[in-house]
């Protein structure tokens, strides 16, 4: 157990926050460092495999997550995780090793080491509303986000799979919203917030992304939202990178800016536009954070 | 749409690939009851031949061949909506991952070739340089698939916005690296593991 005032984790960013999602990366690093919460990278961090792994071979995925868990030993503490599907892979693959000594042991074997079992697997989200709490959020934000509404968009992989004991309820959810109120946003309901995005077939289908996440912007839109928050690099992609070529395909349009969670808190903490890495956005989310005095 | 007769004998209804699925992903095909719940929720059943609920139904009457001749396992994007909702408590997210295994070992049949492509690539990635390389993946893809123009018009998009890394960082670790899948293909090898 960490104490109240000294909250410290070992980091695992995942790939892309080093690359597509540099922004979710320094955000949350900013962020963290406002609010006093130690992060410390977990040295030589490998991929996680995400959802091709998995998909084919699932001693290949259990035994990269493994090694991750080893590396993240030398830090200590519980092991924070930004992505989604790093978070999905990290956590199912301690329960599964916890649950199963068969695979547990071709584990071993394959990363030539004991798995440690001690630290937790946490998101982001459950280190704000949990950990820290959402009472000392509530006191660190000095600028709140009034009138902000904001559609939060959970996706897939944050609150599944449903065997695992997870972040939140994976039917009905309120993490996200809670976080979001404690800094004093407005969040609407909507209907679209657990559907998927079409994830990783942005690469090998883009088509299939295409409409799925058409559907998630025009139910975003329809509950009356200003934008949209995320917790996960590839919906982010999905979302706000392809929303232009969305907007075509479907001749309509939403200039929806699409926002990670540490982006928002952060905002309402008071950190500045370049601490967010706000301009790495592709929907200008400007000239809606000036409307709203927000910047 | 034509519908084709099935015929159903000793012969077509192959009980020993279903067994394997049923071991590699620890679920029970036979406890489903066909209510349908799993298509219903899946996003991805609009693009598949064989939505998620006839997947098992083919694989509780033995039919395989069908499931693996199409494209419908590698239209599943492992949301898990399916395995979430059942009401009978099939995994059905993990039966999908153990057909795609069973296929890929076999270099099945599959139509859809650009997903099983992106993971091969993603796969290969992680060998070569520890974690992705996203700019790569998708150049290799671009090249590979024939799909030359495939995003061009995001390229410039996301390198003025720092998005896409020119240059790529290999992890120093990259003998630790080799040496899990190399084990782990000892261990195929040795039927130590599935």
């Amino acid at each position: 157990m960490t104490s109240r005032n000294t909250l410290s984790y070992a980091y695992y960013p995942g790939c892309s926050l080093h690359a597509s999602a540099g922004e979710y990366d320094l955000s949350t690093r900013e962020l963290f460092r406002k609010l006093g919460i130690g992060l410390t990278e977990v040295p030589d961090w490998f991929c996680c495999g995400a959802t091709p792994a998995h998909n084919v071979d699932e001693l290949l995925s259990l035994s990269l997550c493994a090694k991750n868990m080893e590396l993240a030993e030398k830090v200590g503490g519980d092991l924070a995780v930004a992505c989604a599907a790093c978070f999905s892979r990290l956590k199912t693959t301690q329960h599964v090793l916890s649950e199963n000594d068969v695979k547990r042991k071709q584990v071993e074997k394959a990363i030539d080491a004991p798995v440690p079992m001690k630290g937790n697997v946490k998101h982001l989200l459950d280190i704000l509303a949990r950990d820290l709490g959402l009472d000392r959020l509530k006191q660190a934000v000095t600028k709140p986000l009034a009138g902000l509404k904001v559609a939060c968009y959970y996706g897939c992989l944050l609150t599944r799979p449903t065997d695992v004991p997870n972040l939140d309820c994976v039917e009905a959810p309120t993490i996200m919203e809670d976080v979001l109120k404690a800094v004093g946003a407005e969040t609407v309901a909507w209907s679209h917030r657990l559907e998927c995005c079409g994830a990783n077939f942005t690469l090998s289908r883009p088509g299939v992304v295409i409409q799925l996440s058409h559907a998630i912007l025009d139910s975003a839109k329809e509950a009356g939202a200003d934008c949209i928050m995320v917790a996960c690099p590839l919906c982010h992609g999905n979302l706000d990178i392809r929303q232009e070529e969305i907007e075509g395909v479907y001749d309509t349009r939403y200039a929806m800016p699409v926002f990670y969670i540490t982006q928002l808190v952060g905002l309402a903490t008071g950190l500045g536009a370049d601490k967010l890495g706000l301009d790495a956005l592709i929907v200008n989310p400007m000239p809606l954070l000036k409307e709203k005095q927000l910047l | 749409m034509k519908k084709k007769k099935m015929l159903l004998s000793t012969e077509t209804m192959d009980v020993d690939f279903v067994r394997k699925v049923e071991a590699l992903s620890g679920t029970s095909v036979r406890r489903c009851f066909q209510c349908g719940k799993c298509s219903a929720g899946c996003p991805m059943a609009t693009f598949m031949e064989h939505p998620p609920n006839r997947v098992v139904r083919l694989l509780q009457l033995g039919q395989w061949q069908r499931i693996l001749a199409g494209r419908s396992i590698w239209y599943c994007a492992s949301c898990e909506t399916c395995s979430t909702r059942c009401p009978n408590k099939v995994h059905l997210a993990s039966i999908m991952d153990a057909l795609r295994k069973l296929s890929w070992d076999a270099e099945g049949p599959s139509k859809e070739s650009y997903v099983q492509l992106a993971n091969r690539l993603f796969l290969q990635n992680i060998r070569t340089y520890g974690r992705q390389y996203e700019m790569r993946l998708a150049a290799v893809f671009n090249v590979k698939s024939g799909q030359f123009l495939k995003d061009l018009m995001l390229g410039p998009k996301l390198i003025t916005k720092g998005k896409l890394k020119m240059f790529h960082q290999k992890n120093k670790n990259m003998t630790e690296i080799e040496k899990i899948f190399g084990r782990i293909e000892e261990m195929r090898r040795n039927g130590e593991a599935l």
